[in-house]
């Protein structure tokens, strides 16, 4: 790995073949809320083979992910993809759900694990335990600040993957409420939770993808880069799963030159024609999760409020 | 067997109710597991039938606001439950921050010399360490931990829990799969609120408001974090009407689905499949409350260990008040959205 990782999610080989991947590093492959997402690698494996191969073959590295909170009947499902991934060559594999970290842990010893942002990883106590279990990086949950998440990565000497764009997984659950809108509107599943879809009250507002929600503002951490690269971290990860081609392709040239630039000991000073291309690619405004120890919606930085809020 | 307690009238225990259901205690004798937000609440649980309850500690349980007892109200709960020959287990489900782990320990440490019978936590690293420090003490992995399926089962297994709580809409041929391999209880909350973000996976509350600590408890909590609230501000954000967009067009004006499950009708399936601990929900329950409550389910309990089969349809005991929807689901709850 270079002096960083910027990797993202694809949830389909459609989307993968439409994406221009060449300011990525990784890629995760797969849908972690839903089963009949359009084609998810998860349930199709075919295509999560030929996806492995095809980002492998552009030289990026081809992670697989798995669903967020599996109950008895998905498991053999996610066993099998992750046979698939094992012989597919996938350089790792991403889980949210703790039985399936002691699957990948038991049933594929050689395969690396990447804790995701569901298994709710607060403390350095847990990310010794998700360690012990064959972890070798993990995605804090989205609730920790910065200074928690340091704490953690030096107790546990485990690196920390932030997700630096994008829109932030708020909860998943059992039912998809879109499915009661297939009697009202023209768009059916398993295409519905792609459509341009925010829950809004007054000031607030989320993403809803039907088993998921999402943070309705993009966390953007593009002026705070150099603080990350200075306090250690080095995977980055900008959360695309429900987004464009574009929105992947040009958030991650932004973020890309960004990097490049903190990682030369930059001051992080961003071209304003980039925050130009963030804005035409963010529907509510921009946020910085949780990092700072606020309400995750809040934006701190110097960009200029009618920048941030669209 | 009537016996007086210090600030109480006489009791009567349930003639019905389990006795000595602990570790190792074969499945017919299945835990009736009642909340108690006071100490009112718990004598009454135990009353109706209840075998054990669950309370909070001050500044310590999700929830606060629903009835946390302080540390004199809490050595007066395990008197009380220890002279009907019943226990009491603390929600310690807060994810304690590192600096105050030594603290929580020494405390529970303390409550496990008082007879406190199990902790319920949320923290798999802070599980672990109540396990090696506290080997005496029974620890349950909370709902909170959003255990689902076998293999978090053996998970919490693997770390040394004495039980993983499950969610009541995990169905009896899931639990009965569950049992087949895994050794740990399984205690199901049979009679819950199912909200649409599953327990433990929502920060939604955050997101839109992180309050600062609330004042007058002795560590900082957060506001509007479900898991390290601690004082019940989640704001019910999910009980709120939203507007949902389309294209940004109001399509329509919704309530997350959120419905109440009480699974009393059907409970004989549940024991059947191996359930070890009936849990209600429910801390902020007036006693009356809970007391209806735990009546219904340790009849039903004890119908089927006479071999009774109770009708869904026709059983009263499944009390539309405390079985009413809170929300109509009409499609998909479960098969096709899953």
């Amino acid at each position: 790995m270079g002096p960083f990782e910027l990797n993202t999610t694809i949830s389909n080989l459609r989307n993968l073949r439409e994406s221009d991947l060449s300011a990525y590093d990784a890629v995760y492959l797969g849908n972690i809320y839903c089963r009949i997402f359009e084609d998810n690698f998860l349930e199709c494996l075919d295509d999560l083979k030929e996806g492995i191969a095809r980002v492998k073959g552009q030289g990026l590295r081809a992670y697989v992910t798995s669903y967020a909170a599996p109950r008895n009947d998905v498991l053999p499902k996610v066993q099998k993809a992750l046979e698939t991934a094992a012989a597919a060559g996938a350089d790792a594999v991403e889980v949210h759900n703790l039985g399936v970290l002691r699957m990948v842990h038991e049933q594929f010893p050689g395969m690396p694990a990447h804790v995701g942002g569901f298994a709710n990883v607060y403390t350095d106590a847990g990310a010794e335990v998700l360690k012990e279990y064959g972890a070798v990086r993990f995605t804090p949950n989205y609730e920790i600040s910065l200074d928690e998440v340091g704490a953690i990565t030096s107790g546990v000497g485990m690196p920390a993957e932030l997700v630096v764009h994008g829109k932030m997984p708020l909860g998943v659950s059992d039912y998809c409420f879109l499915l009661e809108y297939e009697q009202k509107w023209p768009e059916k599943c398993p295409t519905l939770c792609q459509k341009n879809l925010f829950l809004k009250q007054g000031d607030w507002a989320m993403r809803s993808v039907g088993k998921g929600v999402l943070s309705g503002k993009d966390v953007c951490m593009l002026e705070h880069l150099p603080a990350l690269i200075a306090a250690g971290h080095n995977v980055f990860r900008i959360e695309a799963a429900y987004e464009t081609p574009a929105y992947r392709l040009n958030i991650a040239q932004i973020y890309r030159a960004a990097l490049e630039q903190a990682a030369a000991g930059g001051d992080g000073t961003v071209d304003e024609s980039a925050w130009n291309t963030i804005r035409e690619h963010t529907a509510i405004g921009l946020c910085n999760g949780f990092y700072f120890g606020r309400t995750g919606a809040e934006y701190v930085g110097k960009r200029m409020q009618s920048v941030v809020a669209c | 067997m009537e016996r007086a307690i210090p600030g109480y009238g006489p009791l009567q225990a349930s003639p019905l109710s389990a006795k000595g259901c602990s570790i190792g205690v074969p499945k017919e004798c299945a835990m009736l597991l009642a909340p108690a937000g006071n100490l009112e609440v718990a004598k009454q649980a135990f009353q109706a039938g209840a075998d054990a309850v669950y309370v909070g500690l001050r500044g310590w349980s999700r929830g606060g606001a629903r009835g946390e007892f302080d540390r004199k109200q809490l050595r007066l709960c395990i008197e009380l439950a220890h002279a009907l020959g019943k226990k009491v287990q603390l929600a310690a489900n807060i994810i304690p921050k590192p600096q105050e782990r030594q603290k929580l320990l020494r405390q529970l440490a303390e409550l496990a010399d008082w007879g406190l019978h199990a902790v319920i936590l949320n923290d798999v690293g802070f599980l672990r360490e109540v396990r090696r420090k506290l080997p005496g003490l029974a620890i349950t992995a909370s709902i909170g931990c959003g255990a689902l399926n076998t293999g978090d089962a053996l998970f919490y297994q693997d770390l040394g829990a004495t039980a993983v709580v499950l969610p009541g809409y995990v169905e009896p041929q899931e639990i009965a799969a569950v049992k087949a391999e895994a050794s740990i209880q399984i205690e199901v909350m049979l009679h819950m609120v199912q909200e649409f973000i599953q327990l433990g996976k929502c920060w939604m509350p955050s997101y839109l408001n992180f309050a600062a600590a609330e004042r007058g408890y002795p560590s900082p909590r957060l506001g509007g974090s479900v898991k390290r609230g601690g004082v019940g501000s989640c704001f019910r954000i999910c009980q709120q009407p939203w507007s949902l967009l389309k294209d940004g067009v109001e399509a329509d004006q919704r309530l997350f689905p959120s419905r109440q499950i009480s699974q009393v009708a059907g409970l004989a399936a549940f024991l059947d499949a191996g359930v070890d601990v009936i849990k209600i929900q429910g801390r902020s329950l007036p006693a009356e409350m809970v007391s209806a409550i735990i009546r219904m389910y340790r009849s039903a309990a004890d119908d089927w260990k006479r071999g009774q089969k109770a009708d869904p349809k026709t059983d009263p005991k499944a009390d539309k008040k405390t079985n009413g929807n809170r929300a109509v689901l009409p499609v998909m709850w479960t098969v096709q959205g899953r």
